[in-house]
């Protein structure tokens, strides 16, 4: 039995509206450290949106964020990632034109010490030595050169890039927007590892998937999510394929609701 | 470090090298060593090659070079800033208009008494308007979320504009000559002043765009805003930031066209914009954001001075100058694509 601190991230009644369609309608979600939670539903359930809330990226219309029981603020990403979440976005948010070291500290560059720092000037050096001890500490061996622009890199490549940087920024969570759509087996197997390397840290991890095998592999929990709203949050081990995709296409209630005392 | 990582970790110095020898600024330096070699031959007795053409040539390119800095912030952040020819012209008609108005009328001896404060004034009054043009560009792309395209476009305009209204049209006159002679016409070991100050000022921004995080994040916002904003950058202060930047050059540029002519030259610069961007872009700097060079960029803006001065020397009329960098910059571009393949 594990001894329960304060989860690391609170997120409550999340709403989000973008004109006439409304999103999210109300979006939950618990993370404890060390848990890997799995946030599924078909598409246009409200995944990447509750993500987006969370991560920043989006201003709720209502709702409640708190990191280890203190209300994180709305709407920033700079302040999602000061409160120690980071997060993988399906399009990577990667700068193409610049090198594998420069994508992983933008906006966290390195200066040089002493007064050219203090000038403003960056310390290549140490961040690609920085960026080689990160390859290393995740166990990546697929980069050759980190002084390669990313849009030379292929997809895989990136997504353990974006990975990367990700982790080297969460104090408390990574958030993965469907960190192997689009990867062959061999390079998924390995994103799961660095899931597994992430949790093993001490570190929440939120993972957006529609590869449900693979998510049954990695994750401690499961939430589901239809229309907007999170219907089901359920242990892993209890679950089998065929019921998340029952509760993701609304055949069957949460299981929880039905044991429950009315 | 384990045993099983690959050993490809930086590139060697002859990588780099090779690498240098292959880029755009060397390109440039190719072509323009072949344009002074073509002129000398062909100018009578070689005098392309003179100490006072080289030097004519350096001064001409000054503000060119100002401008061409700028845009390489503003192309590299992905946008583009059509205003800087305008810009520079309302600028000098302002600053034009401070120093004469500073300095007052002449002496009986034809001296202007306060001319070195009415100067000093005049060009903080260039910096500060180019600055707040760069600005007011910066925060119509980023506030009202207009095309930079369109929004340069309308500033291009109301510049243009404003400069006519402020002199009725006409150029500044009875602005004191020691502008000229004091700093235009002046030189610091045979090279021009306006050239040293452009030169320091494009290395000072050379080191910003290369080698800090301002400048990486306006590379980063122009080789993916979305990318770049979701990493923590704060896109719209980058966004503002290479505009003014670009301002601020137009701006100094224009201070440097009263230091040249002595006056303002507002119908001088229909096609100034158009050399400063050709430059950019011949420089190796992407239309389309994410890479730009300062130093390409620079060393790109003496090919159309060149031309200039060298087809005036050979005795081809100076109109020809426009055909041959519209030339150029589309061969420029295509061998930039075949490169990049």
């Amino acid at each position: 039995m594990i001894v329960r601190q304060p989860p690391v991230l609170r997120a409550t009644g999340l709403a989000k509206s973008f004109g006439h369609v409304q999103a999210l309608r109300h979006g939950e979600l618990t993370v404890h450290a060390g848990e890997v939670v799995a946030l599924v539903g078909d598409n246009g359930a409200g995944k990447s949106t509750l993500i987006s809330c969370i991560s920043g990226a989006h201003l709720p219309d209502a709702g409640e964020v708190r990191v280890d029981d203190r209300p994180m603020p709305l709407g920033s990403i700079k302040a999602a990632m000061e409160h120690g979440i980071a997060t993988v976005y399906q399009g990577l948010a990667m700068a193409p034109d610049l090198s594998v070291a420069e994508n992983l500290f933008l906006s966290c560059e390195l200066r040089r010490p002493g007064l050219l720092g203090r000038l403003g000037l960056l310390d290549k050096k140490a961040m690609r030595e920085r960026a080689w001890e990160l390859m290393d500490s995740l166990g990546i061996t697929t980069l050759q050169d980190v002084t390669l622009p990313v849009g030379d890199l292929s997809g895989g490549q990136r997504q353990v890039v974006a990975v990367a940087r990700a982790v080297s920024r969460a104090g408390r969570l990574v958030i993965m927007d469907e960190p192997t759509a689009a990867l062959g087996a061999r390079q998924s197997q390995m994103v799961i590892e660095t899931i597994r390397a992430t949790r093993d840290r001490g570190l929440g991890v939120v993972l957006i998937s529609h590869d449900l095998p693979r998510v049954l592999e990695v994750a401690d929990r499961i939430v589901v999510m239809r229309l907007g709203r999170v219907v089901a949050d359920l242990p892993a081990r209890e679950l089998k394929i065929g019921q998340i995709v029952a509760l993701m296409l609304g055949e069957q209630n949460d299981p929880r609701e039905e044991s429950l005392p009315a | 470090m384990t045993a099983t990582q690959p050993t490809l970790r930086a590139p060697s110095n002859r990588a780099r090298a090779g690498a240098l020898m292959r880029s755009t600024p060397a390109y440039i330096v190719v072509a323009l060593v072949a344009l002074v070699v073509v002129f000398t031959i062909i100018s009578p007795e070689g005098r392309f090659l003179d100490a006072t053409n080289l030097q004519a040539v350096g001064r001409n390119s000054a503000g060119l070079v100002l401008l061409a800095v700028g845009l390489t912030f503003v192309l590299g952040a992905g946008h583009i800033d059509l205003s800087v020819g305008a810009t520079l012209v309302l600028s000098s008609v302002v600053a034009g208009t401070v120093a004469v108005d500073i300095a007052g009328p002449p002496s009986a001896s034809g001296a202007f008494p306060s001319a070195g404060p009415a100067i000093a004034v005049a060009a903080l009054a260039a910096v500060v308007v180019g600055g707040i043009a760069g600005l007011v560009n910066g925060l119509l792309v980023t506030k009202l979320k207009v095309n930079s395209f369109v929004v340069t476009l309308g500033t291009m305009g109301v510049a243009t504009g404003a400069a006519q209204v402020l002199t009725n049209g006409s150029n500044v006159a009875g602005i004191p000559p020691d502008v000229q002679t004091s700093f235009g016409l002046n030189s610091i070991a045979g090279i021009p002043l306006p050239l040293v100050l452009a030169v320091v000022v494009a290395l000072v921004a050379g080191v910003v765009l290369s080698q800090t995080s301002a400048g990486r994040h306006a590379l980063a916002i122009g080789s993916s805003s979305d990318g770049a904003m979701r990493a923590g950058v704060n896109v719209q202060r980058s966004t503002i930031a290479v505009f003014v930047i670009s301002g601020l050059m137009a701006g100094i540029a224009g201070f440097l066209d009263i230091t040249r002519f002595g006056t303002t030259a507002i119908s001088g610069h229909e096609t100034t914009m158009l050399q400063a961007l050709s430059a950019v872009i011949i420089g190796g700097t992407s239309l389309f954001g994410g890479r730009a060079s300062v130093l390409g960029s620079v060393l790109a803006t003496f090919i159309p001075t060149m031309l200039l001065a060298g087809f005036v020397m050979v005795g081809v009329s100076s109109f020809y100058q426009n055909i041959a960098i519209g030339a150029v910059l589309i061969i420029a571009v295509w061998l930039d694509q075949l490169r990049g393949k």
